[in-house]
């Protein structure tokens, strides 16, 4: 009798154990996604870095004595099977924002993968960091998902610093202003048409009806 | 850090009396200690109970007052188990390499263990070697630098065969940890078990 009850106390506890891991990992899968997505983003930062690093070591080691000059039309027709749409998932930049411990990758403007669902989004309009007095547009969600790139900004307070990489250079910003408008599927963007901007899009938080906009200038 | 043995000790025997806070924190430790100790004696089931609660109220509070830091440690551990887990190092990898090849030598030596035991050992621990001849078969063929992490997973294939060899891996030592876990159990039942009947004779 003794020995029947502890073989079924046993086999309860086993079953027991089983049901509290089971329900451990439901109850925190949505937060362990969100890490996966992050243990992932990393490491397509660092070979986006490495294929930086890997470019500016290119450049570095080109050989200047045999060196020959072609003229601009050949250089033109050299280049021009390099324009093909991008449908690739590798970065072309890594916007940082240190207050926040924000890191992410960013692709370009025609890869598909430049998407709300997908990344940090360029927004179409946006022009490139290297564009004087440019104004890069980045648009991501925010919220409790694991696509939620920007759901911490909210924590952001005026003066904090950004910096995007982009074309192996590094552009350093600074928050200005922030402000709200309604959701309405357009935005109005104030800036200062003669500095180079950084602005960042995303929902208020906790607010369905608004949109947050982080005007950043260059430092 | 530049300090000599000596001055290190000593620096650690005045930090708790450093400040009124670290003098009531030290108190609280002496006093846990001192009934923790003085319980074993007594061996009163009622002061277990109240030192596991005070204990766990302890380290509530103080997860509570310093919530935002044990968030952050308790992603970065979880992340640091994903990477080693998606994406382990080349040591990390290679560590798990030699775990598989003691696992082999220990299962064909060992005679306490079942034979559908040995055949699952061997079965997966000897494609976790397989596929880890493949991923270096392939590092030789593609000139992979293999200390760069990044440098591996650009390439899909490496990816693919390292991740596969870690779910193997990951599979063979749950498997071997819930096989112990029962085994143990069934051993410790077996035991009380055998001496009830001799108690009972």
């Amino acid at each position: 009798m003794q020995r029947k009850n502890r073989n079924l106390k046993s086999q309860l506890f086993k079953v027991g154990f089983f049901f509290l891991i089971i329900g451990l990992l439901i109850f925190f899968s949505p937060t362990l996604i969100k890490i996966k997505e992050e243990v992932f983003e990393e490491m397509r930062l660092a070979i986006f870095q490495m294929n930086i690093n890997k470019d500016n070591t290119t450049i570095n080691d080109v050989n200047t004595e045999n060196l020959v000059i072609t003229n601009e039309e050949t250089q033109i027709l050299k280049e021009e099977p390099k324009q093909e749409k991008k449908t690739t998932y590798s970065y072309i930049g890594e916007l940082n924002i240190p207050a926040i411990r924000l890191k992410r990758g960013f692709v370009s403007k025609e890869s598909k993968y430049n998407d709300i669902n997908y990344n940090i989004t360029i927004a179409n309009e946006a022009d490139y960091p290297d564009v004087p007095a440019g104004n890069f547009i980045l648009m991501a969600h925010s919220g409790n998902a694991y696509i939620s790139f920007f759901d911490k900004l909210y924590k952001l307070q005026i003066g904090d610093q950004a910096s995007v990489s982009y074309n192996a250079n590094t552009y350093n910003y600074h928050l200005v202003k922030v402000y709200n408008q309604p959701k309405t599927g357009k935005v109005t963007i104030y800036r200062n048409s003669y500095v180079k901007t950084l602005t960042l899009i995303t929902c208020t938080h906790e607010d369905d009806y608004n949109q947050t906009i982080y005007i950043f200038e260059e430092i | 850090m530049d300090l000599s043995i000596i001055d290190q000790l000593l620096k650690l025997l005045e930090i708790p009396f450093s400040s009124i806070l670290m003098i009531e924190i030290s108190i609280i430790f002496l006093l846990l200690y001192i009934f923790l100790v003085y319980n074993e004696k007594r061996e009163s089931k009622k002061v277990k109970v109240f030192l596991s609660a005070i204990i766990i109220f302890f380290i509530s509070a103080l997860i509570f007052y310093f919530s935002d830091d044990v968030e952050f440690v308790l992603t970065e551990i979880i992340k640091t188990i994903m990477n080693c887990f998606y994406f382990p190092n080349i040591i990390f990898y290679f560590s798990t390499v030699i775990i598989s090849l003691i696992m082999i030598i220990y299962t064909m030596l060992s005679s306490k263990l079942t034979k559908f035991n040995k055949i699952i050992t061997y079965t997966f621990t000897l494609l976790h070697l397989f596929l880890f001849t493949n991923f270096i078969t392939y590092a030789i063929i593609n000139k992979t630098n293999l200390t760069n992490t990044a440098n591996i997973y650009q390439n899909d294939n490496m990816y693919i065969i390292v991740f596969f060899s870690q779910i193997l891996f990951f599979i063979i030592i749950i498997y071997k940890a819930i096989y112990h876990f029962c085994y143990i159990r069934k051993e410790k039942l077996k035991n009380i078990n055998e001496s009830d009947i001799m108690f009972r004779k």
